[in-house]
């Protein structure tokens, strides 16, 4: 029957002044079966309003006619929704449609594969060209592979020529003793003097 | 012939579509503003409705008048579909020449008229008694 309440209705609630300890608001439908009548409405007996036999009978007459009226507009606008239903379905204009759809798809369709077609040759003429490229790269990188094989070979010629011209002035177990008592007579100085404009001077103090 | 309306309406949870008045969501005191909807029965009256098919205005304008709208194609045809007019729609719709005549809006004016007849000749008696009294 009663709520209790908590929250900010509490305050609002405290301003009515409640009788009771528990803070309560009305809801609706406030008494249960169980709740004694008010005594207010002790006595009361429910009457419903009064009801004029002559206007009744008008009134069930009026009635009658009315829902004739309504069942019969019902019909019509069943009957009607029905007949559109159809119509779009199987009538005059859904045969042209269904035929002017047709066409439609069909001529997309041929569009599609014309489309396709040249897309599939313009590709074929690109991946042609993409792989004569490759393959002349591929030609190139031989070459230049080739190239420089030879030019490294040829350094490495020049470099043994190079050592065995070398070779001609090395030093020898034989030449060993020989080679000792020529250092020995021929003594060279390496010193020499320069100065800041450059003059080299090649004659020094010899030991 | 198939039933139409259990071919359209078997889809949902056994309810039935009505034509009924919806308060607009407009949320200002004192300033009702109605749309007529299709919706289903178990929907709240706010709620979610199929299709609106009008306005109502209950608040007269400037010029007197209370201003009212209709779709009377699709009206027509979830009527066909086998919805059901709340008894507002349905006065409503009377008025507007679309439904017979309400019998309740008839008796109801009667008995206006029959109030008004009734103040108008006790104002006549009270004016002939008092002028037989003076």
């Amino acid at each position: 029957m009663f709520q209790v309440i908590s929250g900010r209705s509490i305050q609002v609630a405290r301003l009515l002044a409640p009788r009771s300890a528990v803070l309560v608001e009305a809801v609706r439908g406030r008494k249960s079966r169980t709740d004694p009548v008010a005594k207010s409405k002790e006595g009361r007996i429910k009457v419903p309003p009064p009801v004029d036999p002559v206007e009744m009978v008008v009134l069930k007459e009026r009635y009658t006619e009315y829902q004739l009226m309504m069942r019969a507009l019902r019909l019509e606008f069943k009957e009607e929704v029905l007949r559109k239903k159809y119509e779009e379905e199987t009538g005059s204009l859904a045969e042209e449609r269904a035929r002017q759809e047709a066409e439609e798809h069909r001529a997309l369709m041929a569009f599609n594969n014309q489309e396709n077609l040249r897309m599939l040759k313009l590709r074929i003429l690109r991946i042609q060209k993409e792989k004569e490229e490759a393959e002349r790269k591929q030609v190139e990188a031989a070459i230049q592979r080739e190239q420089e094989q030879q030019e490294s070979i040829k350094e490495k010629e020049r470099d043994i020529l190079k050592l065995q011209e070398e070779a001609k002035n090395f030093i020898t177990l034989e030449n060993l003793d020989q080679r000792i008592e020529e250092a020995l007579d021929n003594p060279k100085n390496y010193n020499f003097a320069i100065d800041k404009e450059g003059r080299v001077v090649k004659q020094t103090m010899l030991q | 012939m198939v039933h139409l309306s259990s071919l359209l309406l078997k889809k949902y949870h056994g309810g039935y579509v009505v034509i009924r008045l919806a308060l607009a969501g407009h949320k200002q005191a004192n300033r009702p503003f109605y749309r007529i909807v299709a919706a289903y029965n178990k929907r709240a009256r706010d709620g979610k409705y199929i299709e609106q098919l009008g306005s109502y205005d209950p608040l007269p304008n400037i010029y007197n008048e209370k201003l009212v709208s209709f779709n009377f194609d699709r009206i027509k045809y979830w009527i066909g579909c086998g919805a059901h007019p709340t008894k507002p729609v349905a006065k409503l719709l009377g008025l507007a020449g679309f439904f017979p005549l309400h019998p309740m809006m008839i008796t109801e004016a009667e008995r206006r008229r029959a109030l008004t007849e009734l103040t108008a000749t006790g104002a006549e008696d009270g004016l002939q008694e008092g002028q037989n009294v003076a």
